[in-house]
């Protein structure tokens, strides 16, 4: 199936919307009505057919503007892609599994033939052609997991294995929920995870931790994370918190159904075969609080996760200045009747 | 501070002890660090090659020059500022050999600047001892300009680059030797929470 692809912005006049059927495959990540830091990893394995599970990596009707929005961002800041000098196998790792994965399962919007070490690469919603030699950097216009990392919803983290621990050793990050790849590159799982409240007291980041040692290839595993934001914005990232930090000021008992946003991060990891390190994708979803509130189920459950969230992750996250216009606002939707356990929409 | 309260990402410094199985030991220290010097003399005078480098940190500073002469016995280096000894550092580096330990001593930042010089000669961060000494000032990274503000000891700070206030974050990499500074009065221009000294 082709998909259309929207005309739309996640900066200045936010023209980003969901279609219908972009509203109803949205990953919506509450299946129970309160909400609590837990590991939640599960293999990434094959979904429904038109779910955002369907596919290893999924590409949706937002590809082409998200891929504009990452081009804006790296202009702006080229620190948004960092990678140390001892990852190189693991970009060509990058490559080929991004390419892989797109050509076969979207083979109307890319394609890509191989002849020995000669590859060609068609990505036709972006218009770019290039045959290059694999395993040869200068091939290419730049430094093949920036190529590919360009090429792709989402933001990529590689990570390193050694020492019992991973390091996050490389990074194209232009879609974070406020933290740093420039200050975090180089750091090993702990340092990294230093600032979570309550996930390291409840071991949840130790866990994770071993289990990703263990990550075989040819099993990749998910888990969804999610926060609310002001705005479809991607780049809510600190080098750029004095442009957007000052946008939860602008909402009102009035605008909060359209300013206030759930974002919900689909986190995948694949493990590599040449560099046995691992790629950690970070994929960011975005719906307004109106748009959830035509599903009648997950706006019930919203409002119930909402009432009930912990005060330190409502700081964690960013929702003081306003979760209480939010659970007001979701207050209207919710009857009270008792919702199964699940996350489908209906 | 919150009971349980644990920053994850800050190092964990420790008095130095010598590696008695090293093949060579190098000890590097700054200002107050010279008192660590003197202690670790204390335990023992190692059989292996020795080298110290020592700078003292500031005119105000303690000097513990005069009396590391005297107590340590051979391959003892007194340099004028922190930048001789990191240039030193790429000196000597190249002609150390398998086996050797490195000791520093001194401020977080000075520690960090020691680190990054001797990574690039293979010296893994297992094989580095630390002790931080005299001072609890953090340098700190300003997220948006990126430039490194250096000997700040109060909870919010003028960042050098951008002059943009910077409330210190918990948040440490070895990498960068800083913490992480994030605007403090994004939300609401100009009003800043009130400014402590708490890294004297």
């Amino acid at each position: 199936m082709a998909l259309a692809f929207n005309e739309e912005t996640f900066r200045e006049d936010y023209t980003y919307r969901n279609s219908l059927s972009g509203i109803k495959r949205f990953p919506f990540p509450f299946p129970e009505d309160q909400y609590m830091y837990s590991v939640n990893i599960e293999p990434h394995t094959k979904g429904k057919q038109g779910s955002v599970f369907e596919f290893p990596l999924d590409v949706d009707e937002h590809y082409v503007a998200e891929c504009n929005d990452k081009k804006i961002t790296l202009e702006q800041d080229p620190g948004r892609y960092q990678a140390l000098p001892h990852m190189m196998d693991a970009q060509w790792d990058f490559v080929e599994l991004t390419m892989e994965s797109l050509a076969r399962d979207y083979p109307k919007h890319f394609s890509l033939h191989k002849k020995g070490s000669s590859w060609t690469w068609e990505n036709k919603p972006l218009g770019i052609k290039d045959t290059f030699t694999f395993g040869d950097s200068s091939t290419l216009p730049m430094e093949p997991f920036e190529y590919m990392g360009r090429q792709v919803q989402g933001d990529f983290v590689l990570l390193d294995q050694r020492d019992e621990t991973l390091y996050a050793d490389a990074g194209i990050v232009t879609s974070q929920a406020d933290w740093s790849l420039a200050f975090n590159v180089g750091m090993s799982w702990r340092e990294w995870h230093g600032p979570v409240p309550r996930a390291t007291e409840l071991g949840v980041m130790d866990r994770a931790l071993k289990f990703m040692l263990n990550l075989q290839l040819g099993s990749p595993v998910r888990r969804l994370n999610w926060t609310m934001t002001v705005n479809p914005r991607l780049d809510t990232s600190p080098e750029n918190y004095p442009y957007w930090g000052g946008d939860r000021n602008a909402v009102n008992p009035d605008n909060v159904g359209d300013l206030v946003n759930l974002r919900v991060e689909l986190q995948s990891l694949f493990r590599l075969p040449r560099s046995n390190a691992i790629v950690f994708s970070i994929r960011c979803y975005l719906i307004s609080l109106k748009d959830i509130a035509t599903i009648p189920r997950w706006a019930k459950r919203l409002h119930r996760v909402q009432k009930s969230m912990h005060p330190d992750l409502i700081e964690y996250k960013g929702m003081t200045k306003f979760h209480p216009m939010m659970v007001d606002w979701l207050a209207k939707f919710d009857d009270g009747a008792i919702l199964e356990v699940g996350t489908q929409p209906e | 501070m919150e009971r349980g309260y644990w920053i994850r990402s800050k190092p964990v410094y420790t008095s130095l002890v010598w590696h008695e199985k090293a093949t060579s030991h190098l000890v590097v220290a700054q200002g107050e660090g010279g008192m660590a010097v003197l202690k670790i003399f204390q335990q023992m005078h190692p059989k292996q090659p020795i080298t110290v480098l020592y700078a003292h940190a500031s005119a105000s500073d303690v000097d513990y020059a005069n009396t590391l002469k005297k107590v340590v016995p051979e391959g003892l280096q007194i340099l004028a500022s922190e930048q001789e000894v990191l240039d030193e550092l790429k000196t000597i580096l190249p002609t150390m050999r398998m086996g050797l330990r490195v000791y520093v001593a001194g401020s977080e930042g000075f520690i960090w600047a020691v680190s990054e010089a001797v990574k690039v000669f293979g010296v893994e961060d297992a094989d580095m001892m630390k002790e931080l000494t005299g001072t609890l000032a953090r340098s700190i990274y300003c997220v948006h300009c990126k430039a490194i503000t250096h000997n700040i000891t109060t909870n919010i700070a003028k960042c050098a680059g951008c002059e943009r206030m910077l409330f210190v974050r918990d948040h440490f990499s070895r990498r960068l030797g800083a913490y992480m500074g994030l605007m403090v009065d994004a939300e609401s221009p100009g009003e800043l929470p009130e400014i402590e000294e708490i890294y004297p």
